[in-house]
């Protein structure tokens, strides 16, 4: 059993472009008895302007529904990955986060267009956009329980080939916007509810200069909102939850 | 910068040590909750820190510790053979030039970029120390959520077993190879810069 995890890992980190590992995953998948694979990063739930690992076999009908809807920043197991960094059932969906009768109904849907249950495991590459790697069932096949571990390592591996082919093409982390020094230090404050003045105080700069600042910020996000450009920035890793949360 | 401290016993720095007793204690303990022996009430030490243990350690500018890392030999008791053989598939990997990495501890009180940054220099230091010292694999126990992490580094590292649920913890035993090329492919990922000044320390 091991062995079979091992080619699996060897066979995908070979692979030289995304369809071809789309092609292994989708044969990793119906060997552990799943029928879908999506392998993706979160932020286009934010259409992000910078590009994004995107790689599923979903039913075409489903996907197409799921972006027409623009359900990507509601979808209820994106907001579960952010909570844990082990891989998780979606049976468990509801004791992770709250559930409201729109994701009920979203994940409804999604057994009616053919997806059963599922196991998403988290990427999570400080620094960098949060992602997930999920399998699912066909709607009414059993869950492959006994799969969970292997899931989890394919899903891990999977991730990192896909991260690796993506800065290939020069997309990587380098292309993310760019804030300096002083724009980070003010937006972490701004993102923390500090006002300009207060900013100001707490930076010993001139409430010009942070104002100055926080704008540069947005118009490297391509953002008018600040709001918008905390959200981006804690979603890039330019500033994390905890240091916003904390205290 | 880093500083290598081989086993327990003779060393000047005890002030160093301590603080690095206390981060444990604060990461592995408060923060993560393992249950593992805690030393008047402040230190997290183990049987596993005695006079084999190397302790790779990173300070910033007042000599404060920033994060540590524990390295065992593994051709004595360690983690993976004496806690989880489970994890492996095979025998735990064992050698002269294998060592495991255990208690990788980023200091609590720095925010992220300051983590990331002692996260990078701790990995560098533990390379170029493996490197100096004809050490040519790592291995280790993780939880899973940081393999996506420890991958994306750029190192060579495989999976030892499948993981297992283990105390309410999803655990891996990972495997690292260390070559004269994994400076080259940690900088590739922007993680690895050779400490400059180690040197001069450790010869003062």
């Amino acid at each position: 059993m091991f062995d079979r995890l091992e080619a699996f890992i060897r066979h995908m980190g070979e692979a030289q472009c995304e369809g071809a590992l789309a092609e292994r995953l989708a044969d990793i998948c119906r060997e552990m008895g799943f029928a879908y694979f999506a392998l993706t990063h979160h932020v286009d739930i934010l259409r992000a302007p910078q590009p994004v690992i995107r790689l599923h076999n979903y039913p075409p009908d489903w996907a197409a529904w799921f972006d027409r809807e623009q359900l990507g920043p509601s979808d209820p197991v994106h907001r579960a990955s952010h909570v844990t960094s082990a891989g998780f059932a979606w049976s468990s969906l509801p004791a992770m986060i709250h559930l409201t009768p729109r994701d009920r109904l979203v994940l409804k849907l999604a057994g009616s267009q053919g997806l059963g249950d599922g196991f998403t495991v988290p990427a999570n590459v400080p620094g960098e956009s949060h992602g997930s790697c999920s399998f699912a069932t066909a709607a009414g096949n059993a869950f492959p329980e006994h799969e969970m571990f292997f899931a989890q390592l394919i899903g891990t591996y999977a991730f990192e080939r896909a991260r690796g082919l993506w800065r290939m093409r020069g997309r990587g982390a380098s292309d993310l916007p760019k804030l300096t020094d002083r724009q980070r230090d003010c937006l972490y404050w701004a993102a923390r509810g500090k006002t300009d003045w207060e900013i100001a105080r707490i930076l010993g700069l001139r409430r010009d200069t942070v104002i100055q600042h926080l704008k540069h910020a947005r118009e490297r996000y391509g953002v008018s909102k600040r709001t918008q450009l905390a959200v981006h920035a804690l979603y890039d890793g330019i500033i994390c939850f905890t240091d916003i949360l904390s205290r | 910068m880093a500083i290598i401290m081989e086993g327990r016993r003779n060393h000047s720095d005890h002030r160093l040590l301590r603080a690095m007793f206390e981060a444990r204690k604060r990461v592995f303990v408060d923060l993560l909750r393992w249950d593992v022996p805690v030393l008047d009430g402040r230190y997290e030490i183990d049987q596993f820190d005695d006079e084999n243990a190397i302790y790779v350690i990173v300070t910033d500018g007042e000599g404060r510790h920033r994060g540590s890392a524990r390295l065992l030999p593994t051709m004595r008791p360690h983690i993976l053979d004496t806690l989880f053989p489970q994890l492996c598939a095979d025998r735990p990997p064992r050698g002269a030039g294998i060592f495991e990495i255990t208690r990788f501890c980023l200091d609590r009180e720095q925010d992220a970029t300051s983590r990331l940054i002692a996260r990078n220099r701790l990995v560098s230091a533990m390379v170029d120390y493996a490197i100096d010292n004809g050490i040519h694999a790592f291995s280790g126990v993780a939880e899973v959520g940081w393999l996506q992490q420890i991958l994306a580094f750029g190192w060579r590292c495989s999976p030892l077993g499948l993981p297992r649920q283990i105390g309410g913890r999803m655990l891996g035993a990972l495997r690292i190879e260390i070559g004269e090329n994994t400076p080259a492919l940690l900088s590739w990922n922007k993680i690895y810069a050779p400490d400059m000044l180690q040197g001069a320390l450790e010869a003062a």
